[in-house]
């Protein structure tokens, strides 16, 4: 899998095309935001959205874990939806998790989708820190690094008379945004008011995700 | 005009107030009168002017004169438009107020206040006008049995306008919906003319059907604009004849410039202003304006307070512009009725003939027009093809039935296949429609607590609305017209009207463009609002709308290609045309009626291909689509195509060897699936299709999600299903309406059969002058984005022609 190659707070992350984060020198991986269940929680209002999202991610992150054979896995907040949530995962999904979670330390922070939720088996934290990162949900006053999910950033790109929206990661000197690794999670333009508030509108690097490949703009 | 002795309406009470009037009946309004009386379901064909409206009427008047302060509602009036439906009140006012009738009317639309809604339901008047989709919102009432069950008639206005789309399926399914309520209701249709009349009788009759037809021995009066200039080779505004055109406005009293487009509409009315040396007061008018400029307009208009208005088919159908003089179509007639019905927007007297004036804006649309004008005077209208009923409008049509009360499915079934668009509706695709409603229809099982309907433990056969809850999602969803994700434009505190997202998107602080006749600064977006102030700029942008493209129609294609075959007819035409049409004739060739011309050429480092089909516009853009895979399988290094109504152009890196073997139906059957694929058409429809079955939400003013969330979580939605669940209604629903919507599917299939045996191909050195046009539009389609400035246009045509050596034509 090509990656693309990210510095930020004096350390070397690699962003892969799936939307996870990977920081090598201490062989963890890192997702936000998997907003798993959010078809079932919809299907609470009536809203029938197909309800293969929950499998989806799970493959995704199955494949991930495969392939990087990561020592830790932080998730960054959002991994479910809400309460309801935990109905879509079958009793073959915990069987999965824990054996994955045999070679390898799930990291849970809790998100604002997910708070209140216990999974057995989940160690979950309100932040955790390592070195001078800081890994949280939403950002907090810290003179720490910080690695933070929450906003789902999409950035416009306006090329030769098109746009187009695309999921990215991005940071400035002292925090970084990682996208949703969710299957039917929308996005926020980086522009936004609720972005431009954490991150400030300079000095922004910005890594659009394509299909096969991490940009860098 | 017509008084028969043995009249059976000199009784009718309306007679007495026609006389006062000096009108007399015509004799299709009797012949209607009669049909009906005897019990028969009736459509009536009449141009405009020839009293349709009171012809709906004749018999719900006499019968409720006769039965006497009927109690509830008696006659139910279906218009296509709000607008028309305040005039038909207008209409039907008069001869009541004036006889002092004691009937009681009343119109329902969308723009009708709460409080008279509440009002009508607990007391009806005896005759309502509505639209159908106040009418299927009727219908999802759980009183809707009672409020309809004494309802004798129905009168389908317009129904021409209800055959072919979504809205028809949406009509028809409560129509039968009203016949289950009131066995004996009859129905009364009201129509233009048409060339298929018996399919129009076939949709909506069932007892007795009868047609009663007026045809108008008036021939309309439509001619040619005589330019001085040269009619230009390629595009569609029709800048070179500006002043000709405010000449011909000057001449008349009122004139009504119809275009094909919304942008056209914007561009030809600041160009108009521009020259405007007489100060003539100029409106524009179309469907993205904000409502209360185009009423303004409309009124100016009925009033005949303007000289001219620049509008699009908004103003097609609508009220009685009893002034207006003079029609001018600028661009491609692209239809006959189409045509027709635009010229008689003039002179609403069935004795004086309508006329129209028509101003090609390239040279294909001179042939166009001048066709259009030999079809019109042969009487020769295109078919309106029945579509078969789509899925999603019974999926939205099974909630709206279950927001009224619990069902019987196998009764709504057999309810539901009466609708002529349903005839063919399988069982099996019925229940996975309820299915869908239910909890979406996922073979995945997850929802199963979170049900919309419910199966009864005693009957599995009846369903019943899980919440009184949902009724409101479903009245917020009703309806079949999905417009793209709008944004409206804010000047000042004052709306001027709706301009697509995609189109904002693009622009930057400080661009200007044009909208509603102004030119306009953009300069912020706030909460879904674009605030804009006035501008001189003179480069300004234009919106374009998608969607709503009108392909020329089988009908006039075929008389094009008749026409333009038909050389002894050359000599009429403008000096250019015919110069144009001998030095193909010399240089390649003119297809015969049945022919199909291809020829190839190369030119600068590339090799050409030029297919003329006739075959309009959705066709060729699949067919070019289709070739361009063709090509590539075959290894000519296809680089690109470019398709019109009458033709493809693709261009290569290699001659391309076997266009013969490569034409025909296996090209069809072996790519389609990709071009659906990989152009999104299905993924767009699929967004229409979940809205309209209420899988997802529709956005309404006022609500948080913006448009921009529906499009994309629906692309979410399309992408899980098509991975997980390839065989769902919804996708299959979608890629029928992709079937017959967007890729003409079954006229691509026509063509292609038979093309073979009748390709003329033709290999020359360089460009023929009829592919010059074609050629332009590659040029013009890269270069819009960036520069709309004339000289570079002129310049790169004049280098075009240069090197077809037509330069001289001129």
């Amino acid at each position: 899998m090509y990656y693309q190659l990210i510095n930020f707070g004096n350390e070397e992350f690699h962003a892969y095309p799936d939307k996870s984060l990977y920081w090598k020198r201490l062989n963890t991986l890192i997702v936000s935001d998997l907003h798993i269940g959010k078809s079932i929680s919809y299907a609470k209002n009536k809203q029938f959205l197909p309800p293969y999202d929950t499998k989806e991610i799970l493959n995704k992150i199955f494949v991930s874990l495969d392939k990087i054979k990561p020592s830790n896995l932080i998730i960054v907040g959002d991994l479910l939806h809400d309460v309801f949530s935990i109905l879509s995962l079958k009793d073959q999904d915990h069987k999965n998790l824990s054996q994955y979670m045999k070679n390898t330390d799930f990291i849970w922070i809790k998100g604002n989708h997910d708070k209140n939720i216990q999974i057995e088996g989940f160690k979950n934290f309100t932040n955790y820190k390592i070195d001078k990162l800081l890994f949280t949900h939403i950002p907090i006053e810290t003179s720490l690094f910080q690695i933070c999910g929450h906003y789902h950033p999409k950035v416009k790109i306006s090329h030769r008379g098109k746009t187009i929206f695309k999921t990215c990661f991005i940071h400035n000197e002292k925090i970084f945004i990682l996208p949703s690794f969710g299957i039917l999670t929308g996005g926020l333009d980086i522009h936004s008011k609720q972005i431009s508030d954490v991150l400030g509108k300079n000095n922004l690097s910005i890594y659009p995700v394509g299909l096969d490949k991490v940009y860098k703009l | 005009m017509n008084i028969n002795k043995s009249n059976p309406l000199t009784l009718h009470p309306l007679t007495k107030w026609m006389k006062k009037k000096k009108w007399s009946w015509f004799q299709h309004q009797i012949e209607t009168f009669q049909h009906v009386r005897s019990g028969s379901d009736v459509v009536v064909f009449a141009p405009t002017g020839a009293g349709k409206t009171l012809t709906g009427f004749i018999n719900p008047i006499d019968d409720l004169i006769k039965s006497k302060k009927y109690k509830g509602l008696h006659t139910l009036y279906i218009s296509p438009l709000k607008s028309l439906a305040n005039d038909i009140v207008r209409n039907l006012e008069k001869p009541i107020k004036d006889l002092d009738l004691n009937i009681s009317f009343q119109v329902r639309t969308g723009d009708t206040t709460p409080y008279k809604k509440q009002k009508q339901k607990q007391k009806p008047p005896n005759i309502l006008i509505t639209t159908p989709e106040s009418l299927a919102l009727l219908n999802s009432y759980e009183n809707a049995k009672e409020f309809f069950h004494n309802l004798k008639y129905i009168i389908i206005d317009e129904i021409h306008t209800f055959l072919d789309n979504k809205r028809a399926d949406l009509l028809s399914l409560n129509i039968e919906r009203l016949q289950t309520f009131s066995p004996n209701l009859q129905r009364i249709g009201l129509s233009a003319t048409l060339k298929n009349k018996q399919d129009a009788k076939k949709w909506l009759c069932r007892k007795k059907p009868k047609i009663v037809s007026y045809e108008n021995s008036v021939l309309p009066k439509i001619k040619i604009l005589e330019s001085k200039e040269r009619i230009p080779w390629s595009g569609h505004m029709a800048t070179y004849s500006i002043n000709e055109i405010y000449k011909e406005i000057m001449q008349s009293k009122l004139t009504i410039i119809f275009v094909n487009t919304r942008a056209q509409a914007e561009y030809m009315f600041k160009n108009l202003w521009l020259i405007n040396k007489k100060k003539l007061k100029i409106a524009v008018h179309h469907g993205s304006l904000e409502k209360n400029l185009r009423l303004k307009v409309e009124n100016n208009l009925s009033k005949g307070l303007v000289d001219c208005v620049v509008a699009t088919s908004s103003l097609e159908l609508g009220l009685d512009y009893g002034d207006v003089e003079k029609i001018i179509q600028v661009g491609a007639p692209k239809g006959i009725n189409r045509l027709l019905q635009r010229v008689g927007r003039s002179n609403h007297n069935l004795n004086t003939p309508s006329k129209a004036i028509l101003v090609p804006t390239n040279r294909f649309e001179f042939i166009e027009a001048k066709a259009a004008i030999e079809e019109i005077k042969k009487n020769n209208l295109d078919k309106i093809d029945l579509k078969e009923g789509s899925f999603d409008v019974v999926a939205q049509h099974i909630f709206a039935t279950a927001c009224a009360g619990q069902f019987e499915i196998n009764d709504l079934y057999k309810e539901i296949i009466k609708a002529y668009p349903y005839k063919k509706l399988k069982l099996n695709d019925f229940k996975q429609l309820i299915n869908l409603i239910q909890d979406g229809g996922y073979v995945l099982k997850n929802y199963d607590q979170f049900k919309r309907i419910f199966q009864l433990r005693e009957n599995k056969n009846i369903y019943k609305l899980v919440n009184r809850r949902e009724t409101r999602k479903y009245r917020m969803n009703v309806g079949t017209i999905i417009e793209n994700p709008m944004l409206k434009i804010k000047l000042g505190t004052r709306t001027l009207g709706n301009v697509e997202e995609v189109f904002i998107q693009n622009l930057s602080q400080g661009d200007s463009f044009i909208f509603a006749g102004q030119i306009l600064e953009f300069q912020s977006m706030k909460n879904n609002l674009v605030q804009v102030k006035r501008s001189k700029s003179l480069i300004s942008k234009i919106p374009s709308y998608s969607g709503g493209r009108m392909p020329l129609s089988t009908n006039l294609a075929n008389s094009v290609r008749a026409l333009l075959a038909k050389s002894n007819m050359w000599d009429f035409y403008p000096e250019q045309i015919t110069e144009w049409l001998k030095r193909q004739k010399n240089i390649s060739k003119i297809p015969k009626k049945d022919e199909y011309l291809v020829e190839q050429f190369p030119r600068k480092k590339n090799f050409y291909t030029v297919i003329y089909t006739f075959a309009g516009w959705h066709a060729n853009q699949t067919l070019g689509f289709l070739l361009l895979r063709g090509f590539k399988e075959l290894n000519y290094k296809p680089l690109g195509f470019v398709a019109n109504d009458y033709a493809i152009v693709l261009w290569s890196l290699k001659e391309v060897k076997e266009i013969k073997t490569i034409l025909n139906l296996g090209l069809l059957d072996e790519h389609l699936d990709n071009y659906l694929e990989e152009t999104s058409i299905v993924k767009r429809l699929f967004r229409d299709n979940a809205i309209i079955s209420c899988l997802i939400e529709r956005r309404l003013p006022g609500m948080e999600k913006t448009g921009k969330q529906v499009l994309f979580s629906s692309d979410l939605i399309y992408t899980v299903l098509k991975k997980n669940e390839p065989d769902h209604i919804l996708l299959k629903s979608s890629y029928e309406d992709a079937k017959k919507n967007m890729i003409d599917y079954d006229r691509l299939r026509e063509i292609l059969k038979k093309i073979d045996k009748k390709i003329i191909l033709k290999k020359l050195t360089s460009i023929s002058p009829l592919a010059v046009p074609i050629i332009l539009e590659i040029n013009r389609e890269n270069l819009s984005k960036k520069e709309t400035d004339e000289y570079i246009l002129e310049d790169l045509e004049n280098e075009i022609l240069k090197e077809a050596n037509v330069l001289s034509i001129n």
